[in-house]
C-alpha cells in the first residue's frame, strides 16, 4: 500500500519527469529494436518503420501506463477543466448561437423555477416546526345535525364540536396530544392606537406543545390555559407582528392588547417565521380557545358544552413509535363509541337512515405536515398545470438549442472527423461536446434564476394584496437545487443527439461537405424538422390551453350576476369587533348611511351583513307555509340581513310585493323578502308574497311574513348559480356587529373612495374601514386565482410560440443557407422568385400543418385535464381552436417569410460560386 | 518474426516479467528479448502491453527501476526485483506449478475417457 502511495505521489508530483522518462524509455526501445532489425539485414528506414508498426499505438500505451500509476483520475479532472476551458472558448467564438441559447434556456428554466417556487411554498413546504411529518389532521365527514360553522382552515367536513375534541384528547392513546384551533378576525389596539383588523387564531392549550414550538420571548400556552372557560385573557403574538407593529421590545410582555374590545395580556412571542397552521390565514395573534365566546360575536359560552355545535379544527402529533395506519385503527373504535353512546342519544328529529349514517361516521386522519388549509386543494391543480406548461416551454427551448448545436456541429463535422482519424477517442470528443452543452445549460440556469425572480415579482403584481400577502415572493430555497437538476438534465438532453451525430467520424462525407455538397445527412435533416414539428405541436397545445382559460374568464365576466355592479363603491365597518354595543352599532350604521347619501353624486345607499360576491356565505334552514318537509328534506337557503333601498341600489328588480322600509324595525311585525329561486325551491310559485316562514327546525313557528319577491342574483361567488335567498331587514334583527355598505354614484368612484375614510373617522376615529373598493374591482379581484392562471398560461403560451418561431426560423435559415447553390442553379435555369419562395414556404406549411395537427390532438387531453378549472366550457370550443390555429399559422408564416424572401433573392452567379 | 505458438493468459505476463528480471537487471527491450529467449521463441510479448505491465509492477512495489548505461552506451531504464518482488515471484512460481500440474492431470484424464 505504502509503495503504491509513494509511486502515485512520485509520478504525480513529478509529472513531467514521469512523462519524460516514459518518452525516453520508448525511444530507447524503438531504437534498440530498429538496430536489431538492421543487423538482420533490413534497411535503416524500413527498420524504423517496422519498429513503430510493431510497437503499436504509443499514446494508448502511455495512457495505460498512467492508469497503472493511478494517474487517470487526476488526469480526468485536468481533462475536465481543459474541456470547460475549451467549451468556454467555443461559446465565446459563436456569440449569436450562445446568446440565443442562453436566453431561451434562461426563459425556460426561469419560468420553471418560478412556478416551482410557488408550488413548493404552497404544496411542499412543511410547517416550520420540529418533525412536521408526524403531524396529522383529523376530519369529521358525515351528517352533522345542529350548527356547523367553518372557515378557511378547511371544508365544513373538518369541524368538530368542542366536547368531542375533549373526549378524543382525553381517551386517545396514539398521539402525544390533540390540538384544536379556530380562526377569527381580530380588531387590535395597542397603547391607545388602533392597529386595524388582523387574522387571529384561537387555540387549545395543547396547540403549541403538539407543534413543539419554542417561544421567541416569554411563554407559549400550555394545558393550564384550558380552564376556566372565558377566564384566560392572555395572548401570544407572532414574531413579525411583535417586531413590526408592537415595537419589537422585550418589555411588551405583560402589556395589554385590546382585542375585539377585550384587554388581553401579552405573555409571549411565537417563534420567528411561525404564522399559524393555516396557509391562507397567516395569523399574527394567538389566544386561548376558551376565550372564543368573549371574542366572537353572536357566540354563547354554551357552545363549549354543545355537542351539536361544530366549529373547531383538530390536528395531532403521532407518538414516535406509532404509524398513521395504527393511529387510524386505534381511533376509529374510540370515535364510534363516543358517537353511539354519547352523541346519538342527544339527536332529535333524525330519520333512521340519517341516524345509521351518523353513528357510522368515519374519522379520517391525514398527513398534516403542511398544516390545515383549503388552499392546498384549491391551488394544487392550477399549479401542477402551470408546472406542466413551463416544462413544455423548457422542452421547446431545449429543442431550439438542440437544433442550434446540430447546425453548428454540422459545421464542425469535418473538424471532428479529422480529430477522430488522428486518434482522438470518440469518448473524448463526446465528453467535450457534452461539456459544452452542459456549460450552456448552467449559464442558462444561472440566468434563469434571475428570470425566475422577475417572473415571481410579475405574478405578485398580478394579485390583489390579500392574495399576495399569503406568499413570500422570493425564490424558494428548493428552487436552486431544482434549477441545477433541470439544467443538467436539459444540458444532456439537448446535447446528446448533436454530439453523437457529429462524432460519427464519417471522414469522407465530412470532407465532401467542405467541398460544397448539400450539408447535413438525411438523419440530421429529419431530426431537425422533427424537432420543429414537435415545437410547433407543443406550442399549439399551450395556445389551446391559454385559449381555454381566456374563454373561461370571458365567460365568467359575461355572467349575468343579477346585480348592476357598475358605479358602486363598497366598504365594511365592524364596530362590533371594537366592543360597540348593539345600540351603538345601529346608531353608527344609520349615521354612516345618512352621511354617504349626502355626498355629491350619490344616488342610492344601502347596507348588508353578507357582502355579495366576495366569498362570504350565510346559510340557514327554514320552514315555509305549505311546504311538505320530513326529517331528511333539504330546507337550506342563503340568508342576508339588509338595509332599505338594497334592491334599488344594487339594481335588483322587484317582481312582486314591496321592499323594506324604515318602518320595518324590531318592534314591528317580522318581514322577509325572497327571490325566485327560493319561491321555486319551496313550491311557492306566484303566491310567495303573503306566505309565512320561520327559521330553524321542523317545529319552528312560522312567524315571518314574505312581503316581497325579487329576481335571482348570484350570491357568494359569480360562478355558482343563483341560490335561493331570504332577505330580512337588519334593523329587525339582533347583534348586527358589522355591515357592508354600498353607495351608487353618478361621479367616478375615485372621489367617493377618497371621501369615505375621513367620513368614517369623523364618526369614530378608532373604526377601521375595510374592503374599501369599487364593487366591480372587488368582484374581479375575487377571481384572482383564475385570472392569474389565465395570464400566466397566456404568457407562457406566447413565450412557447416565440421560442418555436425562433426554432422554425433557425431551421429555415439554415436550410436556405445550405441550399444556396441549388437555388442559384434553379434560378439560373429559369425558376422565378415566386417559385423559390413557395418552395421554402411549402416547407413551413408542411411543418406547421403536421405540428398543428399533433398539437390539436394533444389539446383534447389538455381540455380534459383543465375541465374542472374552466367555467362554461364543454370540450374544445371552435372559437378557441380557430384562434389557436390562426395564431400558429400567422407566427409560422412570419417566421418563414424572411428565409423565403432570401431564397427568392439569391443571385445565381454568387450562388454558384458559393463554396 | 517469432512464431506465435502460445497466447499469453492474463497475469502470466507479470509472472514472465518477474522471471526475466529475477535473473539479472534488464531494460524494457531486454525484458522482451529475454522472455522470447527463455521461452524458446515460443512466447512473444505484445510490445504495447510491456510498459504498462512494468509500470503496474513498479506501482505495486514488486520491482524498482534506475537509469543505467546500455550495452551500446545509451541511457536506459533498468528494472530489478525488490524483496517483495522476489517473495511474490516464488509464490507465483509455486502457484503456477501447482496449477500446471493439476491442469495436465485433468486434461490427461479427460482424454483417457474419450
Amino acid at each position: 500500500m505504502l509503495a503504491r502511495v509513494r509511486s502515485f505521489l512520485s509520478a504525480w508530483t513529478r509529472r513531467t519527469h514521469f512523462e519524460d522518462s516514459l518518452d525516453e524509455e520508448v525511444r530507447f526501445h524503438l531504437d534498440a529494436y530498429a538496430e536489431d532489425l538492421v543487423r538482420s539485414g533490413v534497411s535503416r528506414r524500413e527498420a524504423r518503420r517496422r519498429a513503430r508498426i510493431h510497437f503499436g499505438s504509443v499514446e494508448g500505451m502511455k495512457d495505460d501506463c498512467r492508469q497503472a500509476r493511478g494517474l487517470r483520475l487526476a488526469d480526468e479532472l485536468g481533462q475536465f477543466l481543459a474541456n470547460i476551458r475549451l467549451a468556454t472558448r467555443v461559446l465565446i467564438r459563436t456569440p449569436v448561437v450562445t446568446s440565443v441559447a442562453v436566453v431561451s434556456l434562461a426563459l425556460g428554466i426561469g419560468s420553471n423555477a418560478a412556478i416551482f417556487s410557488l408550488y413548493s411554498q404552497f404544496l411542499l413546504r412543511p410547517l416550520p416546526v420540529a418533525e412536521p411529518e408526524r403531524l396529522v389532521n383529523l376530519e369529521a365527514p358525515g351528517p352533522k345535525p345542529g350548527l356547523t360553522s367553518c372557515n378557511g382552515a378547511g371544508g365544513c367536513d373538518e369541524v368538530f364540536s368542542y366536547p368531542m375534541f375533549r373526549d378524543l384528547q382525553r381517551q386517545q392513546t396514539v398521539f402525544t396530544d390533540v390540538a384544536a384551533h379556530v380562526g377569527f378576525v381580530a380588531s387590535v389596539a395597542y397603547q391607545g392606537r388602533t392597529l386595524g383588523l388582523v387574522q387571529g387564531m384561537q387555540v387549545s392549550g395543547s396547540y403549541f406543545p403538539a407543534l413543539g414550538s419554542v417561544p421567541a420571548l416569554g411563554r407559549l400556552f400550555g394545558p393550564e390555559v384550558d380552564e376556566p372557560i372565558g377566564g384566560q385573557p392572555i395572548a401570544v403574538v407572532s414574531h413579525d407582528f411583535w417586531r413590526d407593529d408592537l415595537g419589537g421590545a422585550r418589555d411588551v410582555l405583560g402589556d395589554a392588547l385590546i382585542v375585539n374590545g377585550q384587554p388581553l395580556t401579552i405573555v409571549g412571542v411565537a417563534p420567528a417565521g411561525f404564522r399559524g397552521t393555516t396557509l391562507n390565514m397567516p395569523s399574527v395573534i394567538f389566544v386561548p380557545i376558551t376565550m372564543h365566546a368573549k371574542l366572537v360575536r353572536n357566540v354563547e359560552e354554551g357552545r363549549f358544552e354543545d355537542r351539536r355545535s361544530y366549529w373547531t379544527y383538530l390536528f395531532a402529533r403521532l407518538r414516535p413509535e406509532v404509524t398513521l395506519d395504527q393511529a387510524r385503527a386505534a381511533t376509529a373504535p374510540l370515535y364510534r363509541s363516543i358517537l353511539t353512546e354519547v352523541e346519538a342519544p342527544l339527536q332529535t328529529g333524525m330519520s333512521d337512515q340519517t341516524t345509521a349514517q351518523f353513528v357510522a361516521r368515519a374519522l379520517p386522519i391525514r398527513d398534516g405536515r403542511r398544516g390545515q388549509s383549503q388552499m392546498h386543494d384549491a391551488v394544487n391543480l392550477p399549479l401542477l398545470l402551470l408546472l406542466g406548461v413551463t416544462a413544455v416551454v423548457l422542452l421547446i427551448a431545449c429543442a431550439n438549442i438542440s437544433n442550434l448545436l446540430l447546425a453548428r456541429s454540422t459545421g464542425r463535422a469535418s473538424e471532428m472527423a479529422m480529430r477522430l482519424s488522428l486518434g482522438a477517442s470518440r469518448r473524448h470528443l463526446l465528453t467535450q461536446l457534452l461539456t459544452e452543452s452542459c456549460l450552456l445549460a448552467f449559464i442558462g440556469g444561472a440566468a434563469g434564476l434571475v428570470v425566475a425572480q422577475w417572473t415571481l415579482r410579475f405574478i405578485g403584481a398580478l394579485l390583489p394584496p390579500e392574495g399576495a400577502d399569503l406568499f413570500q415572493w422570493t425564490l424558494d430555497p428548493y428552487a436552486v437545487p431544482f434549477t441545477g437538476a433541470v439544467s443538467l438534465t436539459t444540458g444532456v438532453l439537448f446535447g446528446l443527439f448533436p454530439a453523437f451525430h457529429c462524432t460519427r467520424g464519417l471522414l469522407m462525407e465530412a470532407l465532401k461537405d467542405v467541398a460544397g455538397q448539400p450539408g447535413g445527412t438525411r438523419t440530421a435533416a429529419r431530426f431537425r424538422n422533427g424537432l420543429v414539428v414537435a415545437q410547433l405541436a407543443l406550442a399549439m397545445m399551450l395556445l389551446v390551453a391559454a385559449g381555454l382559460f381566456l374563454q373561461s374568464l370571458t365567460n365568467v365576466t359575461r355572467i349575468d350576476l343579477g346585480i348592476r355592479t357598475n358605479d358602486i363603491v363598497t366598504f365594511r365597518l365592524s364596530p362590533g369587533l371594537n366592543g360597540a354595543t348593539d345600540a351603538q352599532a345601529q346608531a353608527l350604521f344609520e349615521r354612516v348611511q345618512t352621511e354617504l347619501a349626502a355626498q355629491p353624486g350619490v344616488t342610492a345607499v344601502t347596507a348588508a351583513s353578507v357582502a355579495v360576491l366576495t366569498g362570504d356565505n350565510w346559510g340557514v334552514r327554514v320552514m315555509v307555509e305549505g311546504f311538505d318537509a320530513g326529517p331528511d328534506t333539504n330546507r337550506d337557503t342563503r340568508f342576508n340581513r339588509i338595509g332599505t333601498d338594497y334592491f334599488r341600489t344594487l339594481g335588483i328588480p322587484l317582481l312582486g310585493g314591496r321592499t323594506f322600509t324604515a318602518a320595518d324595525v324590531r318592534t314591528a311585525r317580522p318581514v322577509a323578502i325572497v327571490n325566485e329561486a327560493f319561491a321555486r325551491k319551496f313550491s311557492l310559485g306566484h303566491d310567495a308574497v303573503g306566505s309565512y316562514l320561520g327559521r330553524g327546525g321542523l317545529d319552528v313557528e312560522l312567524d315571518t311574513e314574505i312581503v316581497g319577491l325579487v329576481a335571482n342574483t348570484r350570491y357568494s361567488n359569480a360562478k355558482s348559480p343563483a341560490p335561493p335567498i331570504v332577505y330580512v331587514p337588519y334593523r329587525q334583527t339582533e347583534s348586527v356587529g358589522a355591515l357592508t355598505f354600498y353607495a351608487r354614484s353618478t361621479l367616478p368612484p375615485g372621489s367617493l373612495l377618497r371621501t369615505i375614510p375621513p367620513l368614517v373617522a369623523d364618526l369614530d376615529p378608532n373604526l377601521p374601514v375595510t374592503r374599501l373598493s369599487a364593487l366591480t374591482q372587488q368582484i374581479q379581484e375575487r377571481g384572482f386565482a383564475d385570472r392569474t392562471t389565465t395570464v400566466l398560461s397566456a404568457a407562457f403560451a406566447a413565450l412557447a410560440m416565440l421560442l418555436a418561431a425562433v426554432g422554425l426560423y433557425g431551421v429555415l435559415a439554415y436550410t436556405v443557407g445550405q441550399r444556396t447553390r441549388e437555388f442559384g442553379l434553379r434560378m439560373a435555369l429559369g425558376a422565378d422568385a415566386g417559385r423559390l419562395r413557395s418552395v421554402v414556404l411549402g416547407q413551413v406549411g408542411r411543418m406547421t400543418v403536421a405540428g398543428g395537427a399533433i398539437g390539436l390532438v394533444a389539446a383534447f387531453g389538455v381540455g380534459r385535464v383543465t375541465q374542472s378549472l374552466l367555467y362554461g366550457i364543454d370540450g374544445l370550443p371552435p372559437i378557441v381552436i380557430t384562434a389557436a390555429v390562426s395564431a400558429l399559422a400567422a407566427v409560422a408564416l412570419a417566421a418563414g417569410f424572411a428565409p423565403a424572401h432570401r431564397a427568392s433573392r439569391i443571385n445565381p452567379m454568387t450562388a454558384l460560386r458559393h463554396r | 518474426m517469432a512464431p506465435k505458438s502460445a497466447e499469453l493468459l492474463p497475469g502470466i505476463l507479470d509472472l514472465l516479467i518477474l522471471k526475466a528480471i529475477s535473473l539479472e537487471r534488464l531494460h524494457g527491450y531486454g525484458v522482451l528479448l529475454r522472455i522470447r529467449q527463455i521461452s524458446g521463441e515460443a512466447l512473444d510479448v505484445p510490445q504495447g502491453s510491456l510498459y504498462p505491465a512494468l509500470n503496474r509492477l513498479e506501482h505495486q512495489g514488486l520491482i524498482e527501476s534506475e537509469w543505467g548505461e546500455s550495452e551500446n552506451r545509451r541511457r536506459a531504464k533498468y528494472y530489478r526485483l525488490t524483496r517483495a518482488g522476489q517473495r511474490r515471484f516464488r509464490e507465483e512460481t509455486a502457484g503456477w506449478e501447482r496449477l500446471a500440474a493439476a491442469m495436465t492431470t485433468a486434461l490427461a484424464a479427460a482424454s483417457d475417457e474419450a
